[in-house]
Formats: C-alpha cells, sequence, structure tokens
C-alpha cells in the first residue's frame, strides 16, 4: 500500500476522533470554560511587582529620621502611627491606613522609645521595638533589626563601626530590580501545562474507549494497520493538546518574543501529553481507571509549573520531571528574554522525554491492540 | 459411543471444490497456540468464490480464533492460510483490502451515526462514494440512517455490523454469529443478504449456533471442535453419511395406538414398510432425518452450546 494511501487513513481516523472528542458531552462543557477561566484568572492577576516594603514608624521626637536616612532609596514606604499600640494593631491585622498606603499591608512596624536620643547620647541601653508579621521571612526580621542599628548609629553621630569595607552589589544575570517577574508571568507556564495535561486526559478517554469498545480491532480489520490506528493517536492528541495550548497563549499575550521558540517548546509538550495520553488509555480497564492513571501521570508532571508559580518551594528533582523543559521555554522566552541558544538544553531534555514518553504509549497501545 | 466416529475425518471427495476452480479461503495445517493451549490443531478446508462455507462448533472451539488467523489479526503458529491466492500475513492492507468482517461483538462507533459509521469504514477501503443509505435499507435500518448508533437497539446495531462488513463489496466475507440476537423477520432479511452475496461471487465464511440457519444457508459445512475439523461436506452429505434415517409409523392396534420405527438401512425395511402401509390401521407415515446437531453431537461427543 502507497504512503499516500497510509496518509488518507490516517487523516480519516484523526477526522473521527475529533468528531467524537467535539461530540463528547463532557468536553464540550469542560473546554470552553476551562479556556475562560484560564485566560480570566491570568488576566486578573497582577502584572507588576510591589517591590516597595511598607514600614510601620513610631517615632515621636524623631522628626523625619527615616526620611533623613534614605528610606525611599531603600524600597522603604514609610507610615507613621501615633502610639505603639495602633503600629502594633496594624501589624498584626496585616492592614494598613487606608489612604496614608494605599491599602498596602504594613509587614513590619519599628517603635521607637520616646527617649531614644537621650538615652543614645548618654550611652544608655535603651530598646526598640520591632514588630513584624508571623509570615515575614526571618532574612527580612534580621535586617529591619540591622535597619535600627544603623538608625541608632545615625542619632549618635558616629558611622558604623567598619571603615574598611566598601559592599559592592553584582547582579548576576539580568537585573530585574524595578522589574521583577510578575504574577502574570509565573502564571503563563502553569497555564500551558494544565492545558496539556488536560489535553492528555481527553485523549486517554478517545483510547480507553476504542479499547472498551473494541472498535480498534474493527479498525485493524481493514486496509488500516495498527500503525496508522497509532500514529492518528498520536497525532490527534497532538493537535487538541497544540491547538488549545496555543489558543490560550495568544488570549494571554504570550507570542511578543520568540514566538517560533515558544511554539517549539509547547509542541514538544503536546507530543509528550500524546504519549502520556496513549499510556493512560492502554493501562485503563474502564472509565475511573483511565481517570485514575492520567492523574498518577499529570501531577508529578505539574510540579515543575507550580514550582514557578511558587518560587522557592522547587527542589533539585523537580529539574529531572518530563515538562521541567518545557516550563523552562515557556516562562524564560515570555519573562525573561530567553533565546534558541539558551534554550537549547531545555528542548534537547523536552524531546528526549517526548521519545520515552510517546515510545512508551505507542508500545502499550501497540500490545493492547494486539490483544483484542 | 463410537469412537472412531470421534476422530476427525477428512473431506468427502464429493463435497470438496470443483478441481482447477481457484478456491477463495484456502487454509492448510493452520495451528495456533495460546501459551500451552492449542486452540487450533493443524486444521484444512478450502471455500470456493460465492460458497457459503459454514463453519459449526461450540464455545471454545477455535472459530474465533480461525477466523482471526485468516483476518490478518494472529499470526499462525504453523500452516499457512491463503486469501485470493495470496498468503495472510499479520495486519496486512492487501489482504484486508478484500475482505468484509462481521466481528460477534458489537464494536461500532456509539457517538456516530448508523451512515457515519459507514461512510468512515468505507473511508479506510478509500471508497469515497458509498452509497451508505442503499446499504442501510437493505439491512432494514433505511429509516434510521442519520440516528446515532448509542439510540440503537441490539438488533440494530447487528444489522448495522452486517451493513458495514458489505460496505468495500468484499471477495471474501467473515460473518460471526450475524443473526445472533435478531427477531425473525430480521434474521431472515440477514440470510437473503448473505445468500445475495454469495451470489455475486463473494466465498462467505458463517459461524453459528443455529443448526437450521447453517442447514439452510451453507453450501458446505465444517464441525470444529478442540481445535480439529471433524467434517467436512454439504450439510446433505453429512446427514445421508452419518444420520439414522427412518420412517415413524404410527396403527391402531384395537384400542391402542402402535408406533413402529423402520431403519432405512434395514435389509428387510421394503418388506416391513409395505406391509406396514397394507395394515388396516394405519394412522401415520412420517419420514425421519437427522440434524446438523444430532450428527455433531454424535461425532463429537459435545453440543453445540457447551
Amino acid at each position: 500500500m502507497s504512503p499516500g494511501r497510509h496518509l488518507a487513513i490516517i487523516r480519516a481516523i484523526v477526522a473521527k476522533d475529533l468528531r467524537e472528542f467535539s461530540r463528547d458531552r463532557v468536553w464540550k462543557i469542560l473546554t470552553p470554560i476551562m479556556l475562560i477561566a484560564y485566560v480570566g484568572l491570568f488576566w486578573l492577576l497582577p502584572s507588576t511587582v510591589e517591590e516597595t516594603l511598607t514600614v510601620g514608624v513610631y517615632q515621636r521626637g524623631l522628626g523625619t529620621v527615616m526620611e533623613g536616612l534614605g528610606a525611599a532609596e531603600r524600597g522603604l514606604q514609610v507610615v507613621e502611627f501615633d502610639s505603639p499600640t495602633s503600629l502594633a494593631e496594624a501589624v498584626a491585622s496585616g492592614e494598613s491606613t487606608a489612604g496614608e498606603t494605599g491599602g498596602d499591608p504594613i509587614a513590619v512596624g519599628i517603635a521607637f522609645p520616646d527617649d531614644l536620643i537621650p538615652a543614645v547620647a548618654e550611652g544608655r541601653a535603651t530598646t526598640v521595638t520591632v514588630y513584624v508579621d508571623s509570615a515575614v521571612p526571618s532574612a527580612q526580621r534580621t535586617a529591619m533589626a540591622a535597619f535600627v542599628r544603623e538608625i541608632a548609629y545615625q542619632l549618635a553621630g558616629d558611622v558604623l563601626p567598619v571603615s574598611q569595607l566598601d559592599p559592592q552589589v553584582v547582579v548576576l544575570g539580568v537585573d530585574r530590580a524595578g522589574d521583577q517577574v510578575s504574577p502574570q508571568d509565573r502564571m503563563r507556564p502553569l497555564l500551558a501545562i494544565l492545558v496539556l495535561l488536560v489535553e492528555s486526559i481527553a485523549l486517554a478517554g478517545l483510547v480507553a474507549v476504542e479499547i472498551q469498545s473494541r472498535t480498534a480491532k474493527a479498525l485493524v480489520a481493514t486496509p488500516a494497520t495498527i500503525g496508522d490506528l497509532l500514529a492518528a493517536k498520536g497525532l490527534t492528541g497532538t493537535l487538541l493538546a497544540f491547538g488549545q495550548v496555543v489558543i490560550v497563549l495568544l488570549l494571554i499575550g504570550s507570542f511578543a518574543q520568540e514566538p517560533l521558540l515558544l511554539l517549539t517548546g509547547v509542541l514538544l509538550g503536546s507530543v509528550m501529553m500524546a504519549g502520556v495520553g496513549m499510556l493512560a488509555g492502554s493501562a485503563g480497564r474502564d472509565f475511573m481507571t483511565t481517570l485514575f492513571t492520567s492523574v498518577l501521570f499529570i501531577v508529578p508532571l505539574a510540579v515543575p509549573a507550580f514550582a514557578v508559580f511558587f518560587p522557592g518551594a522547587a527542589s533539585a528533582w523537580v529539574q529531572v520531571l518530563p515538562t521541567y523543559g518545557i516550563v523552562q521555554t515557556v516562562v524564560g522566552v515570555t519573562a525573561y528574554g530567553l533565546t534558541w541558544s539558551g534554550a537549547a538544553g531545555y528542548l534537547l531534555m523536552s524531546a528526549a522525554w517526548c521519545l520515552a514518553l510517546f515510545g512508551a504509549g505507542w508500545l502499550l497501545l501497540k500490545r493492547r491492540v494486539e490483544a483484542l | 459411543m463410537n469412537a472412531a466416529v470421534n476422530d476427525p475425518v477428512a473431506p468427502s471427495t464429493g463435497a470438496e471444490p470443483a478441481s482447477g476452480a481457484v478456491p477463495a479461503v484456502s487454509v492448510e495445517d493452520l495451528a495456533y497456540r495460546y501459551g500451552d493451549v492449542e486452540a487450533v490443531r493443524g486444521i484444512t478446508f478450502e471455500i470456493l468464490p460465492g460458497e457459503v462455507f459454514g463453519f459449526l462448533g461450540p464455545n471454545g472451539a477455535g472459530k474465533t480464533t480461525t477466523i482471526r488467523m485468516l483476518t490478518g489479526q494472529l499470526k499462525p503458529y504453523a500452516g499457512t492460510a491463503r486469501i485470493l491466492g495470496r498468503v495472510v500475513g499479520r495486519d496486512d492492507p492487501e489482504t484486508q483490502a478484500h475482505i468484509g468482517v462481521c466481528f460477534e461483538e458489537k464494536n461500532l462507533y456509539d457517538s456516530m451515526s448508523a451512515e457515519e459509521n459507514l461512510r468512515f469504514f468505507a473511508s479506510l477501503f478509500g471508497i469515497r462514494d458509498l452509497d451508505a443509505g442503499e446499504l442501510l435499507r437493505r439491512v432494514g435500518l433505511g429509516d434510521r440512517g442519520k440516528d446515532r448508533v448509542s439510540t440503537y437497539s441490539k438488533g440494530m446495531r447487528q444489522r448495522l455490523m452486517v451493513a458495514r462488513a458489505l460496505v468495500n463489496r468484499p471477495m471474501v466475507l467473515f460473518l460471526d454469529e450475524p443473526t445472533d440476537g435478531l427477531d425473525p423477520v430480521s434474521s431472515k432479511a440477514i440470510r437473503a443478504i448473505i445468500r445475495d452475496e454469495a451470489d455475486r461471487g463473494a466465498a462467505v465464511l458463517l459461524t453459528t449456533h443455529d443448526m437450521w440457519e447453517a442447514d439452510e444457508l451453507s453450501d458446505r459445512v465444517a464441525f470444529i471442535n478442540d481445535g480439529r475439523i471433524y467434517a467436512t461436506d454439504t450439510p446433505e452429505n453429512l446427514k445421508l453419511r452419518y444420520g439414522k434415517r427412518s420412517v415413524k409409523v404410527r396403527l391402531r392396534d384395537g384400542g391402542a395406538i402402535r408406533e413402529e420405527t423402520v431403519p432405512l438401512d434395514d435389509p428387510a425395511a421394503g418388506e416391513r414398510l409395505r406391509s406396514a402401509v397394507q395394515a388396516e390401521g394405519l394412522m401415520t407415515i412420517h419420514t425421519e432425518e437427522s440434524t446438523l446437531e444430532n450428527i455433531f453431537v454424535e461425532m463429537t461427543g459435545r453440543a453445540l452450546e457447551a
């Protein structure tokens, strides 16, 4: 049989699969809802990062000492309170005095004692209270304590007891000061991976139905070979995943930079998910086991995307997960100006995983069809 | 039971395909095993174009495994099978282009209509101008062609299965229990279609549990049990060779009714019949023939439903 006939058969099976998908009640309802929800959620997230830390201060008798210390240059917004009690309450409640801070919560409060200046001048011990919200990391608490000590030195007219040190900050990579990766940018790979993973479930469902209803057996009793059937399933899964992820990425404005690189990344992800769909669909014995098997794959595959959305939580093992390269490519292109040369490693790693998962899905589905 | 009868026998020469005719299906010493279990043990038969070949046997006899080997779904463990002169290979599209298969299970696409199912399968054969409506009318589904298969009854699905097997006007047709679950009217329609296909020139391999159907439809039948063919011949010859031919006579004998069975193989049968016919109290005379099922049970020692 000529290659053209094989292609015609594959095209006919793909068209049939897409028709079945479009008629499935669950997907007919779920697909538009998911698209609207994903895109809506993205645009609801802030597109910029607030880099200023709002600090509440009780400083009777100190005038504008904080401003004098260059608080604004240090990224601090100062809000004055008229008593240590109201300052502590503001920090504890996580709220601020609306109008004065524009609604930003006060993460740290510094209550200077009324006798600070005389105490410092006399060299007498005194206490400055630093209030911190329970969610403030310990590093920030330490920094604020150091900041308070510096204030004390300034008030006493002394300099810090270090004269030989000239600290210099060297930023490795792109200096993101004032241009941090926004929640929207961090959400982008998460949405892309979620769309891909959901489409792998859709393909798993199509594969499982084909096996459970034994229509695959009828297919391979025609001139359609098992290879044609497998190729068609892989193509259907790739088309479903790639089509929808491209729509979502378009709607959330992701193609401003290196569109071809981004498309290559998500195409690899789509092929990978087609493999996952074939694996899960072949392993499932009924609807519930197919869903369960799909979830088993989905949970670890979603981790790299969540690691980007919640930075700091990821461990080194995340880097060996199949979707890590896809996630890094998406977030790199859309948020960090990643180029082809920078993405080569990620793409190679993703291609290797693609080959492994698609190959495994192909072999397992082949065995299931042969055993029908 | 006669042990000699249970041994597989060679097909009788009178029922073999005419010499010189090219068989549409040719099977020689075909064997298959699932692990240590021998499902098919070296069977041999041929089916000519235009012939309906009944493949009769109980569940697990090896019928479906044979069909799976002939349709390219299983690779034979030993022996050869040829369809239209070509050795059947595993997953062989060249052979599969000329066959039609009606499976026992109703493996149809439920979310698609009957017409869509037929057109899709026709497209796999490269057929773009299928008259799906005409095909559906043949199986009595002309007015339901646009309905989704999920709304079909079991019988309607079965009729659609038969229609699907015919989309490519196959030269060899494999029908696995094609009238299973059908009402008598639908069964009759399907039997007419099978006969039409044979008259068109298609070779038909038919498996069925319905002995009356096999008797009526089949030009020849093969008894298969335990992976072996026990007999291959026309139904008529099988009945003549292995069946008990007798005449049952009922006589009024005084106040009672007496029945007398006269075996026709008895040398004195003529004399006994003559005297029975001339007897005063003669009421009825019935000829008695064995059914295919009786012969099958006698030959294999196993009931067809087993």
